[in-house]
């Protein structure tokens, strides 16, 4: 945050270093922090007061109105007997295992083969970033009407195929999470190519020479040359997608509402509904410590074995 | 100095927000008369303004009976609606007067204490349809200004062109035969009301009311759960047979493409539709916009037998003075103007049914241009009974929602009717309290 004292201004005698360096510090601290100081205000007051608060209030009972009541343990023992969690932690996991992948691989392969000189390459590499910019709104409509049962066009493709029962997407219980994670992919691959692509200029074009002149394929010099390359990338975005996926929210809640029944029903949508929604903010901040403990856990398992690969 | 400054400011800042976060207690607020001279502004929230015509008609009305008082709308999302004003009252916002969207948010917000006692002019109101459902021990903490309830709009062009007879006195298993024959019938005779289109014969708007609510209002049968939920298994299994023999648009291609009654009606596509009263008031502004042509009728519910009782559900909806109010004077008398007869004629006018129904109201409704003035109408808009579309207490809500999800298993024919109604009733059991 504070940069260090120019060179220039070092003055001849020791005791006057000390001393203008000093103020000279100071005097940088304190503009850096102005810097930051409007957006760590609004950052403190709407994001780290509530996120702390969380902590609190998970044990306590309280609806917005009354003073909250300290209930010790209550909430943890309800979250444990609750059927709506389990379904939802179920859901969470479920969209996270199917989302990262899906939109690693989908991102990669996208990157690589928009990373060549090949005419016209910047326009589609804006129209795979486009869907990451277009209102999840409008995705959502959009793509439910896609995924209609009986009239919508993947079902008509399907049906046109020779497909004699193509699944129901989202008003089909077992196929509606599908459904979801592939509009999420869609979504979200854009972002993650652009990632990639950055990553995939960095590596050095000698080591693909080299390998080449060693006699490796496309597909050994993929393996053994970009891949190993683009590990810090690819844990940035691996990271990123997860955390991403496991707060999963408005694209569920536009799209099916966790249902149909609870087939879709997450995490981030049991706390809004706990807490908005029924008023009971302390069992939904014990819901949301749920969720961030199961955040922690596989951010840090990730960066664990990333450390391990590194060494 | 400049330090004291500081210290001042931040004292005051957070003497205002501790004031501010308790909301100050105001019993006292709640004797306050309402002086006819003083220029008063009186904030009400309300929700979808522009959709909602009844709400600028009582404000227009009553800015005019009372010219010292001018109304300053606090026009709120509907979808957001309860979520909003839930916050705001936690938050001691001072908006007079708190249009009550629905029975749950009431309970909501009367057993938290956020609205005044209301008794005094509830017992001094005239015979409020709906007036019962806001009594919580003997005390009221609302005033309704207008009560629905459900009936079947039908279109008379597809009725005649198919030779079928207008819907009246239909029991539950002629609808679904006559709906099936409409549909049939219309296919046959090719009558396309746009290109690629189809006429069903009828529409279930896919709302979990639209089969539940009819149900328990018709069987008696208790929607939070008490004897299990066999009840609803007749009304399901003729919703299902509806759709699987298409004569409704299915309930997938409803939700997923956002189908409204409001469009399968206004073009055609459905000779039938249940629905709210409110639907009235949809329709003649779609007429005076020129936007349908469609010439319709109402008729009662079916019922589950000929010859009983015409009974349907429905609920009224009403306003609140919130505690914290500015104005509580003004705001009280707005109560009681809207729920009394000049209130009543302002929202008839709109086409909506206000909750004061006295023959007088009842002829000024029906003489709005644009209204089916046939007998089969006047029947449809005196029922029997009005049930109340769900009972209210402190678990309703988490009812609705348990209900609501087996709802989309059964209407997306994922599981069996039986079964998920078994599983509705354990649900219930395990999950609510």
């Amino acid at each position: 945050m504070a940069a260090p004292a120019p060179p220039l201004a070092r003055p001849v005698t020791p005791s006057a270093t000390t001393y203008s360096n000093r103020s000279q510090v100071r005097r940088n601290t304190l503009l850096g922090w102005s810097f930051i100081l409007p957006n760590f205000a609004g950052f403190a007051l709407l994001t780290l007061v509530p996120v702390v608060a969380t902590f609190g209030i998970a044990f306590t009972k309280w609806n917005a109105y009354s003073t909250p009541e300290f209930t010790g343990l209550d909430n943890f023992t309800r979250l444990v007997q609750d059927d709506n969690f389990r379904v939802a932690l179920f859901n969470t996991v479920y969209y996270t295992v199917g989302h990262v992948p899906l939109t690693m691989a989908a991102s990669l392969l996208l990157a690589l083969a928009l990373n060549r000189k090949l005419r016209g390459v910047a326009f589609f590499r804006t129209a795979a970033f486009f869907p990451y910019i277009t209102s999840i709104v409008a995705v959502a409509v959009v793509w439910n009407m896609l995924y209609n049962p009986t009239q919508g066009p993947i079902n008509q493709f399907l049906l046109s195929l020779g497909f004699e029962d193509p699944p129901g997407w989202t008003s089909d219980p077992s196929w509606a999470m599908p459904a979801v994670i592939l509009t999420g992919v869609w979504k979200d691959m854009g972002y993650y190519m652009i990632l990639f692509l950055a990553g995939l200029q960095t590596i050095p074009p000698e080591l693909h020479e080299a390998a080449k002149v060693d006699g490796a394929n496309a597909f050994q010099r993929f393996r053994n040359v970009t891949l190993p390359c683009l590990r810090p990338t690819t844990f940035f975005v691996l990271i990123m997608l997860t955390i991403g996926s496991f707060k999963v929210f408005d694209l569920i809640v536009v799209m099916t509402d966790g249902g149909p029944g609870r087939s879709t029903l997450v995490l981030s949508q049991l706390i809004y509904r706990e807490g908005i929604v029924n008023g009971r903010f302390g069992y939904s901040s014990a819901v949301a410590l749920a969720l961030f403990l199961l955040v922690l856990v596989v951010t840090v398992a990730q960066y664990a074995r990333n450390k391990r690969l590194e060494a | 100095m400049k330090r004291r400054t500081l210290h001042a400011l931040a004292a005051t800042t957070a003497a205002s927000l501790l004031l501010a976060g308790c909301g100050g207690g105001s019993e006292a607020a709640q004797n306050e008369p309402f002086d006819p001279d003083e220029p008063v502004t009186l904030t009400v929230s309300v929700w979808n303004l522009a959709g909602t015509p009844e709400f600028q008609a009582l404000f227009d009305a009553y800015q005019e009976a009372r010219p010292n008082v001018t109304i300053e709308p606090v026009d709120i999302l509907a979808d957001d609606y309860p979520t909003k004003v839930t916050t705001m009252l936690a938050g001691g916002d001072s908006t007079d007067v708190i249009a009550v969207k629905s029975l749950m948010d009431y309970s909501k917000f009367s057993t938290a204490g956020q609205l005044q006692d209301v008794t005094e002019l509830a017992e001094g109101a005239g015979d409020l349809g709906g007036l019962d459902a806001y009594e919580q021990d003997g005390t009221y903490f609302a005033l309704p200004y207008r009560q629905d309830f459900w009936v079947n709009y039908y279109n008379k062009g597809i009725f005649d062109a198919v030779g079928e007879e207008y819907p009246a006195d239909l029991t539950w298993d002629e609808y679904v035969d006559l709906a099936q024959r409409i549909t049939e019938k219309a296919a046959a005779a090719g009558i396309e009301p746009a290109e690629g289109t189809k006429t069903y014969g009828t529409f279930t708007q896919p709302w979990r009311s639209a089969v539940g609510a009819i149900a328990a209002a018709q069987t008696g049968g208790d929607q939070l759960g008490s004897d299990g939920y066999e009840f609803f298994a007749p009304y399901y299994e003729r919703a299902l047979q509806l759709q699987e023999s298409g004569a409704t648009l299915d309930y997938s291609t409803a939700t997923t493409q956002q189908i409204t009654y409001r469009t399968m009606f206004t073009t055609g596509q459905a000779a039938m539709v249940p629905m709210g009263t409110w639907f009235t008031s949809a329709l003649l502004q779609s007429q005076a916009a020129g936007e349908t042509d469609v010439e319709w009728g109402i008729a009662p519910m079916p019922q589950p037998e000929a010859g009983g009782e015409t009974v349907t559900f429905g609920g009224p909806t009403a306003f609140a003075v919130n505690r914290n109010a500015e104005h509580s004077g003004a705001a009280r008398d707005f109560l009681e103007w809207a729920a009394g007869e000049e209130g009543a004629k302002a929202v008839a006018a709109t086409g909506i049914l206000p909750a004061l129904q006295t023959q007088e109201i009842k002829d000024a409704y029906l003489s709005l241009e644009g209204i089916p003035t046939d007998d089969l109408t006047r029947e449809a808009l005196a029922p029997d009974e009005v049930a109340l579309e769900m009972p209210v207490g402190p678990t309703t809500a988490q009812v609705e929602q348990v209900l609501t999800e087996e709802h989309q298993l059964i209407m997306t024919g994922s599981a069996s009717v039986d079964e998920t109604l078994e599983n509705m009733a354990e649900r219930v059991e395990n999950e609510v309290g």
